[in-house]
């Protein structure tokens, strides 16, 4: 008996193997965790000291790509959102700089819920979350280092990572956009480590980027993984819309690279065909000339349209995304809709299209203990205040009835609602109202509680709630709202990732009004950490921001601005300006040539509003 | 009593499970002969591939100036052989292939056709310099001192220093082999050449460690990475590693057989 008791583990020990044996998993899960070190034997130069410009052999950029490259002044990261711009993964993985990579664990079962990667370079932190979780909605958050979900495969990690900022391929400004995604691989032999990335990026890239980076493992921690960085003055006196950057056609240094490294100028521009084997037989042909055709968007051609994936939910339903503890966005009808909630009723900024109005009450209720008391409009646009009827005839305003005021002016307090304790107060700058009147608006739809000039502050569940007025940006009526104690900007259609900004002249919108918006919203951010999270930034149309986005749409308003202005100056007529496709960077991110905001009107917004 | 029925039933378990867990994938019977390299592969390395020459573009596509050995760790021995590099007397002694040695070949822009010569030999052709490498499973030692010297080849697969599925218990068997795994070929006996076509060195010394992944990118393509450690005493300071990437092709049609160039 005694032997027998002696022989139960070694025989559990036995039977338990032969069984997880018998079910032969199908990955061997390698252990990455430790110190490791790239090794720079590929692009050493590229990697350590920079690239040069206009050096954009073996990518297989588009025309956009090419073009948004040759656009770049690396000047702009003298400016004070740009200078702590953080890398994004696929050019984090190929930095100098160490890594260490560590695993998560549930402390109860034990199993891997994600492999963190922390980068010496800009501290990115990676998290590849290996529990099956899914991805987060299109409308989520972007980061520098994406989202990742992987799993081993053979003798390999195998990860995919979507919600990606925009950043570089190469750091003399060759794109990559907010819309790529990329696969990549880590295999590990021994102390050697290496990480493959195939990038696609369907807005700068024609075919997906390969590369591959080497690290050697390190036996200990060499204590340096901090990368603090704070942004300053470093120009003074620049004007707030000075964003640096060259004109197409007009980048000094296109040349400097072939010149220097004898290669036939052509040479480094032409995109995927630079890839293959028997490039340079290919291009023997290729004159100067016909590389300076490429420092300008080909004439004669359509505009581009956009290759992004419109992160909007059509499907008739309101799909609510959390961004702080009592703050949310509702998305599904039209623009979007932030409700922020607390002991005192709901406020909520903007009411969409209407369509879905009943859906999104309900949505609302759901969140909200108490009725809607406040609903602020930030602009007049229709898939703004759609729903300001049915929104407003859902809530209550109790802070009204009562009051000194009512009493000595019955009615006058609360303007058109007459029995304010069944009807939610409604806000807006004042040109919202004259706008919404043109409309004919029904009465109860319309905001009463308005403002002229700067601002209107509430202190509403416990924060305060700033409205600033934005005078003649995309409308005469725009308005920001910034909710200070949770850190959140409602930035309507001054600010969207869907399509470049419906500046509309009639209701008296301008490009510099535009400009001076979103400055105005930067001046209003901080970031967390290397330019990103801080300060969150709810745009009118598309996925949650913060300031990096608002960062690259200012910029692309200001260039595509510069343009247009240099070709007034020199006497081009709205066809000629329309013609030489100034926003030929930025089309296969935003662009349309259908639809309600075409690029071309875009564009004929900008230059009428130069021109008057 | 209930004790000694608890071991009985897990000896009788265990004892079932055992030939399906060591017959290395077997279905019963006694174990057959170990499968031979082919049919062990683990991963069909076979048919066409082209280079995607996305790193080290400027040194690859183009043969950079004399003297740019940028990224190499060359000593000062190999920067003097890199400094007497002469195209013409490469093409006039006949060595025009100095390039296409095994431990540059698969930098140079080409398409491979990967193919079992036999059932213990993988055979690497370039259409790029018409240079064939063959990789050996087993079997003497060849003698190389060709430009694409001796090839060793094995599949690898991590393997832990103790059975670790027994916690360290040595029961005089071992697990079969974990799935996955990479190509990793061992070359050596090669004849002095160059690393990059202007002239940086490799010598006859040099020793190369390659190992190539199959990488399946989901709904995408599939490419072929070849990560290369090539030591050379004569002329390196430190082990030179690169990693190179090859798309699978559907077939032949881009297959163009080119002479070597020295330029």
């Amino acid at each position: 008996m005694n032997m027998i008791r002696k022989f139960i583990p070694v025989l559990l020990t036995l039977a338990t193997a032969a069984t997880m044996s018998a079910q032969r998993p199908t990955s061997f899960d390698v252990d990455l965790s430790g110190y490791w070190t790239p090794v720079l034997h590929e692009d050493d130069l590229e990697r350590g000291n920079g690239p040069e410009i206009a050096d954009y052999g073996g990518f297989a950029l588009n025309e956009a790509g090419r073009l948004f490259a040759l656009s770049y002044d690396v000047s702009r990261l003298t400016l004070r959102h740009h200078q702590c711009d953080a890398y994004v993964m696929p050019y984090q993985m190929r930095a100098v700089g160490n890594f260490r990579i560590w695993e998560e664990r549930d402390s109860h079962t034990q199993q891997l819920i994600a492999i963190h990667v922390w980068a010496q370079t800009t501290e990115g932190h990676r998290v590849i979350y290996m529990d099956g979780r899914q991805h987060p909605p299109a409308w989520a958050p972007h980061t520098y280092q994406g989202f990742s979900t992987g799993k081993f495969v053979g003798n390999m990690l195998v990860i995919h990572t979507t919600h990606l900022k925009q950043g570089w391929l190469r750091r003399n400004g060759s794109p990559e956009s907010d819309q790529a995604t990329v696969t990549d691989f880590f295999i590990r032999h021994g102390d050697h480590l290496t990480n493959t990335t195939v990038l696609n990026d369907p807005v700068y890239l024609t075919e997906p980027e390969v590369r591959s980076n080497n690290y050697v493992r390190q036996p200990g921690d060499h204590h340096a993984w901090l990368y603090a960085c704070d942004d300053g003055e470093q120009i003074f006196g620049r004007q707030p819309d000075n964003v640096p950057n060259y004109l197409f056609g007009k980048q000094p240094y296109a040349k400097e690279y072939s010149e220097r490294y004898k290669l036939p100028f052509f040479a480094s521009l032409s995109g995927a065909d630079s890839v293959y084997p028997g490039y340079a037989e290919r291009i023997k042909s290729k004159t100067d000339a016909d590389a300076r055709a490429l420092l300008s968007p080909a004439p004669g051609r359509p505009s581009e349209t956009s290759k992004a994936v419109n992160p909007e939910p059509r499907d008739g339903e309101v799909h609510v995304y959390k961004i702080k503890d009592n703050m949310w966005v509702l998305l599904g009808d039209g623009g979007n809709i932030v409700v922020q909630t607390g002991d005192q009723g709901a406020f909520v900024v903007d009411s969409g299209e209407g369509k879905i109005s009943d859906k999104v009450i309900a949505a609302i209720n759901r969140l909200s203990p108490r009725p809607i008391q406040f609903l602020a409009n930030t602009s007049a646009r229709m898939d703004h205040v759609g729903g300001n009827g049915k929104l407003a005839a859902a809530g209550s305003d109790p802070s009204l009835p009562g009051s000194f005021f009512d009493l000595q002016a019955p009615g006058a307090a609360t303007g058109r609602q007459s029995d304010p304790l069944h009807h939610a107060t409604l806000i807006s700058q004042n040109n919202v109202v004259t706008r919404l009147q043109a409309a004919k608006f029904p009465d109860d739809a319309i905001p009463a509680d308005t403002f002229e000039t700067e601002r209107r502050r509430k202190f509403h569940n416990g924060e305060l709630i700033e409205l600033f007025y934005e005078p003649n940006a995309v409308t005469d009526g725009d308005s920001i709202v910034h909710f200070r104690k949770n850190d959140v900007i409602v930035a309507g259609d001054v600010f969207n990732t869907t399509h470049y900004p419906v500046i509309d002249l009639k209701s008296g919108g301008s490009v510099q009004g535009e400009i001076k918006a979103l400055n105005d919203i930067l001046n209003r951010t901080g970031y967390e950490h290397e330019e990103q999270g801080g300060t969150m930034i709810v745009p009118g149309h598309g996925y949650i921001s913060d300031e990096h986005e608002v960062l690259e749409y200012r910029d692309m308003v200001v260039i595509v601005r510069d343009r247009v202005q240099d070709m007034i100056k020199a006497g081009a007529t709205l066809q000629q300006v329309q013609a030489a496709r100034v926003t030929a960077d930025y089309d296969t991110r935003y662009g349309a040539n259908s639809g309600p905001w075409t690029t071309a009107m875009f564009v004929e917004a900008i230059y009428n509003s130069l021109k008057k | 009593m209930i004790a000694k029925k608890i071991a009985i039933a897990f000896s009788l378990a265990a004892i079932a499970a055992l030939p399906n867990a060591y017959a290395q994938g077997g279905r019963g019977g006694p174990p057959g002969p170990p499968p031979t390299p082919k049919a062990a592969a683990k991963f069909d390395i076979t048919g066409y591939w082209v280079s995607l020459v996305t790193e080290d573009w400027r040194y690859r596509q183009f043969t950079p100036p004399k003297g740019d050995f940028t990224s190499v760790p060359l000593n000062p021995a190999g920067k003097k052989v890199m400094e007497a590099w002469d195209a013409a007397k490469d093409e006039a002694a006949g060595d025009a292939c100095k390039a296409y040695g095994a431990a540059g070949l698969m930098r140079i822009p080409t398409r491979l056709h990967i193919t079992w010569q036999d059932d213990n030999t993988l055979k690497l052709e370039t259409d790029a310099g018409k240079q064939t490498r063959t990789f050996h499973f087993g079997g003497p030692e060849g003698a190389g001192g060709d430009l694409q010297g001796y090839s060793r080849a094995t599949w690898d697969y991590p393997v832990s220093l103790i059975n670790t599925f027994f916690g360290g218990l040595d029961f005089g068997f071992t697990l079969p082999p974990p799935p996955g795994g990479s190509l990793k070929v061992s070359t050596s006996k090669l004849k002095g050449g160059y690393l990059r076509k202007n002239g940086v060195p490799s010598s006859a010394r040099t020793t190369m460690t390659e190992y190539f992944d199959r990488l399946e990118v989901p709904g995408g393509d599939t490419y072929l990475l070849v990560t290369t450690e090539v030591t050379d005493p004569e002329y390196l300071t430190q082990l030179f590693w690169t990693s190179t990437h090859f798309k699978k092709e559907n077939d032949a049609s881009g297959w163009s057989p080119t002479p070597c160039s020295a330029r």
